[in-house]
């Protein structure tokens, strides 16, 4: 499970930074004062326009940040003061396909789980589970620097499942991929929800959140505008389509 | 322990299938051999040919003609019908390379005793030309002096009241250190740190703008363990093309004809054991210092270029001291054994003389250690803040 309890984050503005915002503040809340709950064997969605937030707060919950006030749990473990606890039982994976140019897929796979020190029968078995699942065995000594998109979609899969984590983390795991790449991510989606993970998962496309999510937060400016199940939503959203909701819902705050 | 050498391991898997850096490396070994021997082909065959080269002269003035007779070897062509004009002319447009001229009170100031004056016209772009000249009227001058001695009934040795004996007590090894001494170390630490700067930037600036390091920093590797996985990958790669930059320059030597057998030789002596553990235990501070200097300065960088931008300026602050050490007087002491880079450049032209002073050297290897210490703690303090490395 994940939960976010009052979750702010506080950037310093430099001079140059405030003369691009145009603003006299000193500062400025990424999130501001954030709370949510995601539950194992449940995807949680969190939605938002651009620059509000999502990146910076999922960001936090793999420890890649710090929250400069309130705290979160995964698994009951915080994520600063016991940030390797999390670290062990976290897979986080982004939509740009962000990998090694000059390793193979086997390589790339391999490094992550030493780094996330698996021994090493461990990690052959569920490296040969993983290739499988997601074919990458007839490409899996081939540079990452010669596969298409859709490959290295499905290595990125495979480096952030290889420890196989409770809690998995999708920044806008699909933009900018095929349909084809872009469906081997929801069922991985699935996949993971029906194994009793924990999903949390950001995007900006309605048809995915529509099929995946079972419970869903509307992020703006940094603040949780909107915090419920997917089904209240849609009850919700009578007589128009979940877009126009969600643009309602934002526009409204 | 295993997560520092995982991530080096990598990072060295990476760097060595990069074009970049296999083309650096060999450069690097091949390089400086290559220079060296086409150094060495192009200044011999460039001095045999003006050795050997038959130098076309003219003499004017009164009595040119007898002067002509002291010219009769094979070095010289002499040219004949030219008037000083004429000839002055020639030699502009390069068909003369010397004019010589003997004034209208040549021959009588010799027979009086006194100083008669030679003009050599001459272009001083080959410097061979009047030196040769010169050469054939000193023997001239000789021959006339002692005629004149004998006339006189006096003893030559009169001339010479004072005979000078230098006596040059500097071993073989001590002028091998002063010639080359100066010269190698310039060349290893510039190449340490040219090897160090294209692996930092990529490493460092190269993970953020890929973006790859947001799912590095939420593996649970410590940000130091990855870090120095990264350091020392970046020194590893300097530390071996300036080894190979050496390799390189003594293979060269080795194995150039051209180069003097005593020098071949003296080099064998230098490239002991004893040389080879002291240079590299300076070496690998030295690379270590290098590669947290640069990750300090380029970790805020967040594209290559702006890296780069950042850290070739440095390229001059290694450069100076390093140059600093080929100046004559500037000498290892007390004072100069605290400034960095120039300390190496000294000790290592002294270590190769074998004049080195034991507390000097290890006064050298401890600021290299602690200054290797204080950039990589300060290179983790800002590997670690949030804003610097996303």
């Amino acid at each position: 499970m994940i939960h976010i309890q009052k979750v702010t984050k506080q950037y310093t503005l430099t001079k140059k930074q405030q003369k691009e915002l145009q603003t006299n503040t000193h500062s400025i809340n990424a999130v501001n004062e954030v709370s949510i709950y995601c539950k194992p064997g449940r995807v949680f969605s969190l939605l938002g326009p651009n620059g509000a937030g999502k990146t910076t707060l999922l960001r936090m919950v793999a420890t890649i940040l710090k929250p400069t006030s309130g705290s979160i749990l995964v698994n009951d473990k915080n994520t600063v003061t016991q940030a390797q606890g999390v670290q062990k039982s976290i897979g986080f994976l982004t939509g740009s396909t962000n990998l090694y140019d000059r390793l193979t897929p086997a390589e790339t796979v391999s490094y992550f789980g030493q780094l996330h020190g698996m021994p090493k029968e461990q990690l052959k078995k569920r490296t040969q589970l993983l290739f499988d699942q997601l074919d990458i065995h007839k490409f899996s000594t081939k540079r990452i620097s010669q596969l298409s998109t859709g490959m290295k979609q499905r290595v990125s899969i495979a480096r952030s499942m290889i420890h196989d984590p409770d809690v998995v983390i999708f920044d806008e795991p699909t933009s900018g991929l095929d349909i084809v790449s872009a469906n081997s991510i929801i069922t991985l989606i699935k996949e993971c929800k029906d194994a009793g993970k924990t999903i949390i998962f950001s995007s900006h496309i309605m048809s995915e959140v529509d099929l995946l999510c079972d419970d869903l937060a509307i992020i703006n400016h940094g603040k949780i505008i909107y915090n419920d199940t997917m089904d209240s939503f849609r009850a919700q959203s009578t007589g128009q389509s979940l877009t126009e909701a969600f643009i309602t819902t934002v526009n409204a705050n | 322990m295993k997560t520092i050498f995982t991530v080096l391991k990598k990072e060295l898997t990476c760097q060595l299938r990069d074009k970049r850096t296999l083309k650096s490396m060999l450069i690097s070994a091949l390089a400086i051999p290559l220079l060296l021997f086409a150094v060495f082909k192009i200044e011999n065959s460039f001095i045999n040919k003006e050795n050997n080269k038959q130098l076309n002269i003219a003499f004017v003035g009164a009595h040119a003609e007898i002067l002509k007779n002291e010219f009769t070897t094979k070095t010289f062509e002499i040219k004949k019908n030219y008037s000083l004009v004429s000839g002055l002319d020639a030699l502009h447009k390069d068909s003369l390379d010397a004019v010589i001229e003997t004034n209208a009170d040549y021959l009588k100031n010799i027979d009086s005793q006194k100083t008669s004056t030679i003009n050599v016209y001459h272009k001083s772009e080959s410097p061979i030309v009047f030196q040769k000249i010169s050469q054939q009227i000193e023997t001239l001058k000789a021959t006339l002096l002692s005629k004149r001695l004998t006339q006189l009934n006096i003893d030559q040795k009169v001339l010479h009241p004072i005979a000078i004996k230098g006596i040059d007590l500097t071993s073989d090894q001590e002028k091998f250190g002063q010639l080359i001494g100066g010269f190698l170390p310039y060349i290893f630490i510039i190449i340490c740190f040219l090897g160090c700067l294209y692996p930092s930037i990529d490493l460092i600036t190269g993970e953020k703008e890929k973006g790859t390091v947001e799912t590095l920093l939420s593996s649970p590797a410590s940000r130091f363990h990855i870090l120095l996985g990264k350091i020392l990958c970046i020194s590893l790669m300097g530390l071996t093309l300036a080894t190979l930059s050496v390799t390189g320059i003594f293979i060269g030597i080795t194995f150039i004809d051209e180069i003097p057998p005593e020098i071949t030789e003296m080099l064998h002596q230098i490239l002991s054991f004893k040389f080879l553990v002291m240079l590299f235990a300076m070496l690998i501070p030295l690379s270590l210092f290098f590669a947290g200097l640069l990750t300090v300065l380029i970790v805020k960088a967040k594209t290559f270029k702006e890296a780069q931008s950042i850290a070739t300026p440095v390229n001059m602050l290694v450069i100076f001291p390093a140059m600093m050490a080929l100046l004559p007087g500037i000498e290892l002491n007390w004072n100069t054994v605290f400034i960095p880079i120039l300390n190496l450049a000294l000790a290592t032209k002294e270590i190769i003389a074998g004049t080195i002073q034991i507390s000097h050297y290890f006064a050298i290897l401890l600021s290299l250690i602690i200054l290797a210490l204080a950039t990589l703690y300060y290179s983790f303090k800002q590997y670690d803040k949030e804003s610097m490395v996303l």
